[in-house]
């Protein structure tokens, strides 16, 4: 009986806009600011963690979270629904990719199963979308864009480059995923109450050919111009991609074992970062 | 002791089915054709268990004229072949499997490439040039072996179906009452009647 | 009826070499002792650098080999790439397994090149989806416990592409003579990191 008169909530207006989607979109544009910028050897994951209360503590609650050893994500917009679709990422990359390839899935796939379940919301019945926006920032294995391979194939030879998304891409990536389950990559992007001039300040501030070290400089820069309260390792939280972390990996001796590549700052990392803006 | 036999040629497909209904040791009925013609450039000889034979043969027919009227093309015989392997493919690993043993036989109807698929109740396939089921393989096969070749004409063919026919009534204690006989080519199907020229005694 | 494993017959090996692996299969199908057919090859192209052999029930073969067609097909659509040896293995056992009670009843063998690291790779499986991760060799089929012996008796560490073909070629074909149930001829696979040669081994035809 119930799912007889469960259709979706999302319904076209006369104009042929889902308003649904444009009120979950203004959720997004209320939350507090994320960005996201790529370097050439990783990325960095940067928001304010806003707590109403002084009273509250702080480290009950964190906005960074790791997906996959190698891609984490960053939210703006509802917390409470962000939480579930950090658990649905989390599953979907095991029972969808890893369980059946003994391998964790590479960002862009991540980023297309998380956006399928977003745009799963607006056309299910007896659902709202989701009132996020989603930064996903992954590392891939394979050929890294500014390397080149040389193959010989039936005689001529043939160069494949990770640049243009051939078959063997890897290195860094950057996604931004919207309630309507679209989703772009980006070099640096925000999202959020002051997403607009964080990207003016981005544009700006971004280069080809930054560092890590860099791009977090810069997302701390960023963060700064439009942060109300103040900034210290309790109202920052940064997560980042960069080289294989093996100290995380609990064991050692393993053979070809490789530890995560993303990792959240600690609130003193944060800190250190914060003294030598 | 149901016989179905197939020999392609430069241009054309013979298939071969015997007239015996059999239950048992007992003979049914003489006149019993064991073949469906799919379309207009393959024909289908099916043996095995008695329901399931033509409750599948029809099912194969029915569904490959639904695909010509919904696409407006004829299906080539290798293709109506991998569909009746998927079927029976399904169908073994089913509650209740056809037991259902076949030759699929036709020209394609482009290049007029004639091909013959053997195909067993399991969903095995396999494309030859000369083909048989039941006991005929143990008989014919073996002429088939040392008579066939890629290019022979009609009449050759015809030949050889006389040869493997002799053989059966030669060596079979049950008469199969003769063989229907149809020719596949460019021009269509063809009955062809196959003279039963009586009896035939082992040396 | 005995074994639906031994009921069409048929061998498969494949071989690590030099940077490069080989993979050959006979090209039998029967029923039981009577031929059917002498061009039934059991070796099915991934890709450019990934090969699947599949023995046991000839059924199964040809469903198992387009399940994986379908399969791989879905994977390079989706990802942009060619699925790699390691990966293509785990998707075969994941695949066979999900059949656990109610089996296909092949036995596979995965032989290709990791573009990405440039390794050469090998492995078996049971039928459902046990992998056997070799270093050398790895065997099945009707024939497989006189591919053990010949591939024990031949097999040499670090051969080149031709040596390999050789080894590969010489260890099928003497097994298959021993195997009623196997032979008509084989087709045979050298995988190079940038090339595959494919030879046609006409064998005994008795």
């Amino acid at each position: 009986m119930a799912d007889r008169y469960s259709f979706s909530l999302t319904t076209f207006s006369p104009s042929g806009k889902l308003v649904q989607i444009e009120y979950a979109l203004n959720a997004v544009n209320n939350g507090v600011t994320a960005l996201g910028i790529k370097a050439t050897n990783g990325i960095v994951l940067a928001t304010e963690k806003k707590s109403s209360s002084p009273l509250i503590e702080p480290h009950s609650s964190s906005k960074v979270a790791l997906i996959t050893p190698n891609i984490g994500m960053v939210y703006s917009g509802m917390g409470p629904d962000y939480r579930v679709l950090v658990d649905r990422a989390r599953k979907v990359s095991h029972t969808g990719y890893k369980r059946v390839y003994n391998e964790y899935p590479p960002t862009r796939i991540l980023v297309q199963d998380v956006a399928q379940v977003m745009q799963a919301a607006t056309q299910s019945g007896g659902v709202r979308p989701y009132g996020v926006s989603l930064l996903i920032a992954g590392w891939d294995d394979g050929i890294l864009p500014e390397e080149e391979l040389e193959v010989e194939v039936e005689g001529e030879k043939k160069k494949i480059s990770g640049k243009t998304g051939g078959i063997l891409k890897g290195g860094p990536s950057l996604y931004q995923v919207d309630p309507s389950g679209s989703y772009f990559p980006w070099k640096a992007t925000a999202i959020g109450k002051s997403a607009t001039s964080a990207k003016t300040f981005l544009e700006k501030r971004y280069t080809e050919g930054l560092e890590l070290e860099d791009a977090i400089h810069i997302a701390l820069l960023t963060l700064k111009e439009t942060i109300e309260g103040e900034m210290n390792g309790d109202t920052v939280e940064i997560g980042i991609v960069g080289p294989p972390e093996d100290g995380l990996l609990g064991y050692e001796g393993v053979e070809g074992a490789k530890g995560p590549r993303f990792r959240v700052l600690s609130p003193q990392e944060v800190e250190d970062y914060l003294t030598s803006l | 002791m149901e016989v179905l036999l197939g020999i392609t040629g430069k241009d054309y497909v013979i298939i071969a089915s015997s007239k015996a209904a059999m239950r048992g040791p007992t003979v049914l009925k003489a006149t019993d054709n064991k073949t469906r013609n799919l379309n207009k450039n393959s024909v289908m000889a099916y043996s095995g268990e008695s329901g399931d034979t033509v409750q599948f043969a029809e099912l194969i027919q029915a569904n490959v004229q639904l695909y010509s009227m919904r696409n407006g093309v004829a299906l080539s015989p290798p293709a109506v072949s991998s569909f009746v392997r998927s079927e029976l493919a399904k169908s073994i690993r089913s509650k209740r499997p056809y037991n259902v043993n076949l030759l699929l036989g036709g020209v394609d109807p482009k290049t007029g490439e004639p091909s013959l698929h053997w195909l067993d109740y399991l969903g095995t396939e396999a494309k030859i040039p000369y083909a048989a089921h039941g006991y005929a393989q143990y008989y014919c096969l073996s002429l088939l072996d040392k008579h066939h070749h890629p290019d022979i004409d009609l009449a050759r063919g015809l030949t050889i179906l006389r040869m493997c026919s002799d053989e059966l009534k030669r060596r079979l204690p049950i008469d199969s009452k003769g063989l229907y006989v149809k020719i596949v080519s460019k021009e269509g199907i063809k009955e062809h009647v196959f003279e039963d020229e009586g009896q035939v005694l082992p040396a | 009826m005995g074994s639906p494993f031994s009921m069409n017959g048929g061998a498969c090996v494949a071989m690590v070499g030099k940077d490069c692996v080989g993979i050959a299969c006979d090209l039998r199908l029967g029923m039981q002792a009577l031929t059917v057919s002498n061009n039934f090859p059991k070796i099915f192209g991934i890709n450019d650098s990934v090969y699947l052999g599949l023995t046991g029930l000839a059924t199964d073969v040809a469903t198992v080999s387009d399940l994986f067609r379908f399969k791989v097909n879905m994977y390079r659509l989706r990802e942009e790439r060619n699925i790699s040896p390691d990966t293509f293995a785990n998707l075969v056992s994941t695949s066979l397994y999900e059949r656990r009670f109610g089996p296909y009843f092949v036995s596979p063998v995965v032989a290709g090149i990791n573009q990405t690291s440039g390794k050469p790779f090998i492995c078996g499986f049971d039928s459902i989806g046990c992998i056997d991760f070799a270093k050398d060799f790895i065997v099945s089929g009707t024939a497989s416990d006189q591919l053990f012996g010949m591939c024990e008796g031949l097999y040499e560490p670090d051969l080149g592409p031709d040596e390999l073909f050789e080894t590969l070629s010489q260890a099928l074909l003497s097994a298959v003579d021993r195997d009623a149930l196997s032979g008509w001829g084989a087709h045979v696979y050298i995988i190079e990191k940038d090339k595959v040669t494919k030879r046609l081994l006409k064998g005994r035809q008795d």
